[in-house]
């Protein structure tokens, strides 16, 4: 009896470690999060437009079908990552996520405080290295220090009504996500 | 051989304990951290850098992209002010106040959060659109079918959630939530 009790508490102690392990490798096996969604968008390191959310053709789980949005795969790894856009003047927000879907930075117009956004996303280690020899191009910039290796941006712009979808996407389309300062 | 045996349950007892819990966890997502106002649900650290693993897990099944703190918040109600289930075989009004935001969006999904089809072509309202009280206040009608004033088309599906995304808003560095007004859900007719 004594013997079983054993067991079973051997068991439930296991199970608690199994249970601890698969919540922390889910993330690591989906292959429907944001990221792999945006795989059928087109290649990394440009901002793709996507279509308004509707009813069967949604293009990511859950956007707001109020909201045009233009999302962007980067890398750091391969030096700092500069986003500019020129957006419109209604609401607009923008967001960076980690490769696991975390937001990890996010900015909106109001207090960005200029309709021209010039982001840099720069790591802790690129950082160190840029403040030897600031390039002047960053004066512009708000500088985000973002210790990353992948992940990405998206861009949300409020779309009143249908009248002012041109003006939302021609915005968008100018969003950029260069590789360099 | 009674050892082997009582290791081989003892293993098999952990393995279905573990991957099960995990999933159900896993599944119903979102175990900390919530806000709830009346019907209304939300997660302000769900999406962030300090989310908890059930929460990380969860956006990488749903495939969601969350709000960001500076964007705004998002409130997720799958219920009435009663307490029971939205259906889409019923029609509710959503009424009252919404907390301080420069702009908000409602928005109707299924309950696997996806649109609706409609023969409207709506699937929400936003704040600048509606027509309001003479307090200010909201009066949009949640319903299968056809309604005067600000109608919410929502299709004849078992379950339904309603998203109220609130932009700029500064309920997204408040530390507490008391005393935030949120709208009513109430369930006019079913059938």
């Amino acid at each position: 009896m004594k013997r079983t009790l054993l067991f079973a508490l051997g068991g439930l102690l296991l199970g608690g470690i199994i249970h601890i392990a698969v919540v922390f490798m889910v993330p690591y096996y989906a292959n429907r999060d944001a990221w792999a969604q945006m795989d059928t968008f087109g290649p990394d390191d440009e901002f793709h437009v996507l279509p308004l959310p509707e009813a069967g053709a949604e293009p990511l789980t859950s956007l707001d079908p109020r909201m045009l949005h233009a999302v962007c795969r980067f890398s750091l790894s391969n030096g700092p990552v500069r986003i500019t856009a020129a957006m419109p003047d209604e609401f607009w927000s923008i967001a960076i996520f980690d490769r696991r879907g975390r937001n990890v930075y996010a900015l909106n117009d109001r207090s960005a405080e200029r309709t021209r956004l010039d982001l840099a996303i720069i790591t802790p280690v690129q950082m160190a290295q840029l403040r030897q020899d600031p390039p002047e191009s960053l004066e512009t910039a708000i500088v985000i220090e973002l210790p990353l290796g992948e992940g990405f941006a998206l861009l949300r712009a409020f779309v009143p009504d249908e009248t002012k979808l041109g003006e939302a996407t021609s915005a968008l389309r100018t969003a950029d996500c260069a590789g360099s300062l | 051989m009674r050892l082997l045996i009582d290791i081989a349950v003892a293993i098999l007892v952990a393995t279905i304990l573990g991957f099960s819990t995990a999933w159900v966890a896993v599944e119903h997502g979102r175990i900390f951290g919530a806000v709830t106002v009346g019907p209304w649900t939300a997660w302000p650290n769900a999406g962030g850098p300090d989310a908890d693993p059930y929460s990380v897990a969860l956006l990488a099944r749903s495939g969601e992209v969350p709000l960001g703190a500076d964007e705004g918040l998002a409130f997720t109600a799958t219920t009435d002010s009663e307490g029971a289930p939205l259906s889409g075989n019923c029609g509710y009004r959503v009424s009252g106040q919404t907390p301080q935001a420069r702009l908000w969006t409602l928005t109707a999904y299924d309950a696997a959060g996806r649109l609706m089809a409609n023969a409207a072509r709506r699937a929400g309202f936003h704040s600048r659109e509606i027509l309001r009280r003479a307090d200010g206040s909201l009066n949009i009608t949640v319903s299968p079918e056809v309604e005067p004033g600000d109608w919410l088309p929502i299709a004849r599906v078992e379950g339904f959630q309603l998203v109220l995304r609130l932009y700029d808003t500064p309920l997204t560095t408040a530390t507490e939530f008391v005393d935030i007004d949120m709208p009513r859900i109430d369930r006019e007719q079913c059938g």
